[in-house]
């Protein structure tokens, strides 16, 4: 009984400090300075944003290669 | 007549006042500005926008009178636009008009959409927003005039190496804080079984098991969480200081390596939860006070963004665009329409009105001939004037006050709070008696052992977790009730001050008064409703206050009023308005514009005037006032009643200020007052040992209110007084004062209650502990139930409500 209590522990330690070794990244990547809009993200996320964002990814995707071409074509 | 609510900001006005749209009838907006932006979003297919604003209000679009073409200018570009490494172009700005969640997906938004933009994020807590782009494909104006059109406005702010150094602070104490609260839950869960087992009985081997989870959790707390406080205690000792972070380390620490000793064998009963426990909430509250640094460092980055960022100078008669240190005494600057003056002068050419509203907080225009004073930060209003520099940019008002304001922001004296000058006492108390406990043992027994596990019992039993819990849970729900009735207190620990509060300053303008003309009488030769109509379309077309309180009194007092087509509609400077009407000259305006016009007026008036007439016959006259709010009286009898001093300072001249005075019954007041002076004068005060609240809403305001120990703004007050301020009342009421002053005498009066309460708890247990009776179920119970006790009592405050004097 110990034995698998001793098991489970060492499991639940386990996952535990890896969430919170995720939660320290999210928090040195800067995730969380901005507590006001962490609280209110949920109420902007919709299906609809998401395919906004994915449009602007590509968007700026798009700018940055054009912007690289450029520079090597002037390095040249 | 009913209320009804703008399409767009949603705030409620009179349906009469509305503007309709034939084809859409189901739309009301307020002005042009809402208008506009509504239908800019509807054809950009952003109309959801007011679904994610829900019963939030917005204020009403203004027009922005600095031409966006100044973000393109070489000098700006120098001081404020970085590159990126991707060779993209980015700036930091300060977004302003943002009230809610919806307004800072909407800039996103439509940034994001913009062609040419990298990046466009905003910070929702301090509305800062940092903008990436491309500089071949779009301008940073065209990015500016983006976010002007959906009503909005935006500067640019340096990114100050402050602003890093509070970011990267902040974020390490949350990251420690956030350990912290993450194992101590979890030690409060195991907790749980472990009590739990005290009464049922538990086997050793569980016991083991519970306390080796105890260890793995309590572990990071005590090193990592609580690496502030041995630092601290560090510093503390080489300047030999016994400081708070000392005791808290080493009651930690000894608690923890006890505990380690019964973990690996030693006879006894673990404590690591209490270890967790103490640091955890000690650093919890001085999470809170570094958040409190982060945000003077934001404020002041806002002050800065309205700092003109260079002056236009006349040299040999042509124009040369110069950075402000670059001005020197004797040069002549020109100011056009809409621009803020950079350094205190002498007007030489020109004639114009200035809005000197960030020096005195009157809104009313100040006209200015050759030969005035122009001071800095002001802004002209009306044609372009050339002005003489009599003190260079340094020395000029405006950077005096920008400059103290950001040293007292800085260096916010922390006013000791009662927990904190009792827990010094405490601790060390505590600390003396395990000592003596630990020697008396020793030679009484002679068990090293035995000395030292009952020593340290005494500090677990007198764990500080009822004295740390007595302020802010009394203080949370003083601080919920307060904003239940509408008055926003930044931080819990102000409750305090508040309570001890002996002195008030009050501003006349906006805090006393209501801020704005209002008629008080009105002589009428004739009521022809003509004459009326005429009337009200000359005072609709102009947004000087005088014509905008003379609207505001015909709407109200008259009805069916429409507007004519008035002709040829004039200005004259400082006097009023001209305009014609079916060829008749028709005027309105002070007594000197008609006499020019060969109407004669009898009468002398103190207060402003505002005379209408068409030809030379006078229809009516408007004497108007900034009346006071109507709970003004009441208010400072109830101050008076709690033995409150209270002063009313003003930059108003001292007849108007001292009937003020006398009508609202504040025997103390000072007039003429500039910024500067009414921050010395709150020094003064508190020199004096007085602890000063002080209640304005002017940008003129900002510094004294920088300086009180309590600073509270009105929520219609300006940007800079409202982040300086510890208190906002929202609904503009004087009365919130007199609710603050209840609810946090209330509120003190629990908490000290419940600092004797855990007091008395310690002076009964601690004796026990010292004669070595504590058992393990003991501790465990009774740390518990001095915590029920207190959070028990402060849960009272709420009983009484407040009903008024």
């Amino acid at each position: 009984m110990t034995g698998i209590l001793w098991l489970e522990l060492i499991v639940g330690i386990i996952v535990s400090f890896t969430l919170l070794g995720v939660f320290i990244w999210g928090v040195k990547q800067g995730q969380f300075d901005d507590g006001k809009k962490m609280m209110n993200g949920l109420l902007n996320d919709s299906t609809e944003d998401l395919q906004d964002a994915v449009k602007n990814e590509e968007k700026v995707k798009a700018i940055k290669e054009k912007k690289a071409k450029e520079k090597k074509e002037l390095d040249k | 007549m009913s209320l009804v609510k703008c399409t767009h900001c949603h705030l409620e006005f009179d349906e009469s006042v509305m503007i309709k749209e034939p084809e859409n009838p189901e739309l009301n907006f307020c002005c042009n500005g809402c208008q506009g932006v509504y239908h800019l979003l509807k054809d950009d297919g952003l109309d959801n926008f007011y679904d994610k604003v829900g019963k939030n209000t917005l204020s009403p679009p203004v027009a922005v009178g600095v031409d966006s073409s100044n973000f393109d200018m070489e000098s700006f570009k120098s001081r404020y636009i970085k590159t990126t490494n991707e060779g993209f172009s980015r700036v930091d700005l300060i977004i302003e008009g943002i009230h809610c969640a919806a307004c800072i997906w909407l800039n996103e938004k439509v940034l994001a959409q913009t062609d040419g933009i990298v990046e466009a994020s905003i910070n929702f807590t301090n509305n800062k927003a940092k903008i990436v782009w491309d500089e071949d494909i779009i301008k940073l104006s065209e990015i500016i005039d983006k976010i002007r059109s959906i009503g909005y406005n935006a500067y640019p702010y340096d990114r100050s190496e402050s602003e890093k150094k509070a970011t990267k602070n902040k974020r390490d104490y949350f990251l420690r804080m956030s350990v912290a609260i993450f194992a101590s839950m979890n030690i409060m869960m195991i907790g749980v079984a472990k009590y739990t087992g005290f009464f049922t009985g538990m086997e050793d081997d569980m016991l083991r098991l519970i306390h080796m989870a105890e260890f793995i959790f309590a572990t990071p707390v005590v090193f990592y969480s609580g690496w502030i406080f041995f630092r601290g205690a560090y510093y503390g000792l080489k300047n030999k200081i016994l400081n708070m972070d000392f005791l808290v380390s080493s009651g930690a620490t000894l608690i923890y390596i006890y505990s380690l000793y019964v973990l690996f064998g030693g006879d006894g009963h673990s404590y690591f939860d209490s270890a967790a426990m103490i640091i955890t909430f000690v650093l919890v509250g001085k999470y809170l006070e570094v958040i409190g640094k982060k945000g003077a460092v934001d404020t002041m980055d806002k002050i800065k963004s309205t700092i003109p960022l260079e002056a236009t100078l006349i040299v040999d008669g042509g124009k040369k665009v110069v950075p402000l240190d670059k001005i020197e005494v004797g040069d002549i600057i020109e100011v056009k329409n809409g621009e803020k003056a950079s350094v205190d002068g002498e007007l030489v050419t020109g004639e114009t009105s200035f809005d000197e509203s960030s020096i005195s907080g009157e809104s009313l225009p100040v006209s200015k001939k050759v030969g005035d004073k122009i001071f800095s930060g002001t802004i002209n209003l009306n044609q372009v004037i050339r002005y003489k520099a009599v003190k260079n940019y340094a020395n000029s008002t405006l950077n005096s006050i920008v400059e103290l304001l950001e040293d007292s922001l800085n260096s916010k004296p922390k006013i000791e709070d009662v927990t904190n000058e009792l827990s010094k006492y405490f601790s060390v108390i505590i600390l003396s008696l395990a000592l003596a406990t630990f020697f008396g043992w020793y030679f009484y027994d002679g068990s090293f052992e035995k000395a030292l596990i009952i020593a340290i019992s005494v500090i677990i039993i007198a764990c500080p977790c009822a004295l740390a819990l007595a302020t802010p849970i009394a203080s949370l729900i003083g601080v919920s009730w307060l904003s239940r009735e509408g008055l926003l207190f930044k931080e819990a620990k102000f409750i305090e001050t508040f309570a001890k509060v002996d002195t008030i300053v009050l501003d006349k303008t906006g805090t006393v008064t209501k801020g704005k003309l209002e008629v008080i009488n009105c002589e009428m030769v004739s009521d022809d409703s003509d004459a009326l109509n005429i009337l009200y379309s000359l005072a609709d077309s102009s947004t000087h206050p005088i014509s905008k309180a003379v609207k505001k009194y015909l709407e109200i007092n008259f009805e069916n009023l429409q507007h004519v087509e008035l002709e040829n509609i004039e200005q004259i400077h400082s006097k009023g308005l001209k305009a014609t009407y079916n060829n008749k000259t028709i005027l309105g305006g002070n007594s000197e514009l008609l006499e020019e016009y060969q109407i004669t007026i009898e009468k002398e008036y103190t207060s402003t005037i505002y005379h209408f007439a068409i030809e030379d016959t006078l229809i009516a006259s408007f004497e108007l006032a900034d009346t006071i709010k109507e709970d003004a009286i009441k208010t400072i009898e109830y101050l008076k009643s709690q033995n409150i001093e209270i002063v009313m300072c003003s930059g108003d001249n001292e007849n108007i200020v001292a009937k003020v005075a006398s009508q609202v019954g504040i025997d103390n007041f000072k007039a003429k007052m500039t910024p500067i002076e009414k921050a010395d004068y709150i020094n003064k005060l508190k020199a004096e040992g007085k602890i000063v609240v002080m209640a304005g809403d002017g940008v003129n305001d900002a510094l004294a209110l920088s300086r009180a120990s309590i600073a509270i703004s009105m929520g219609t007050g300006a940007d800079i007084s409202i982040a300086v301020s510890d208190v906002v009342i929202l609904n503009d009421s004087l009365s919130g004062l007199e609710k603050s002053v209840y609810i946090s005498k209330r509120t003190f009066k629990f908490i000290k209650q419940n600092l004797a309460i855990s007091l008395v708890y310690n002076v009964l247990t601690v004796p026990i502990a010292m004669a070595g009776y504590v058992i393990p179920l003991v501790a465990a119970l009774s740390m518990s139930l001095s915590s029920l006790l207190v959070v028990g009592n402060s849960i009272r405050i709420n009983n009484k409500k407040y009903e008024g004097k």
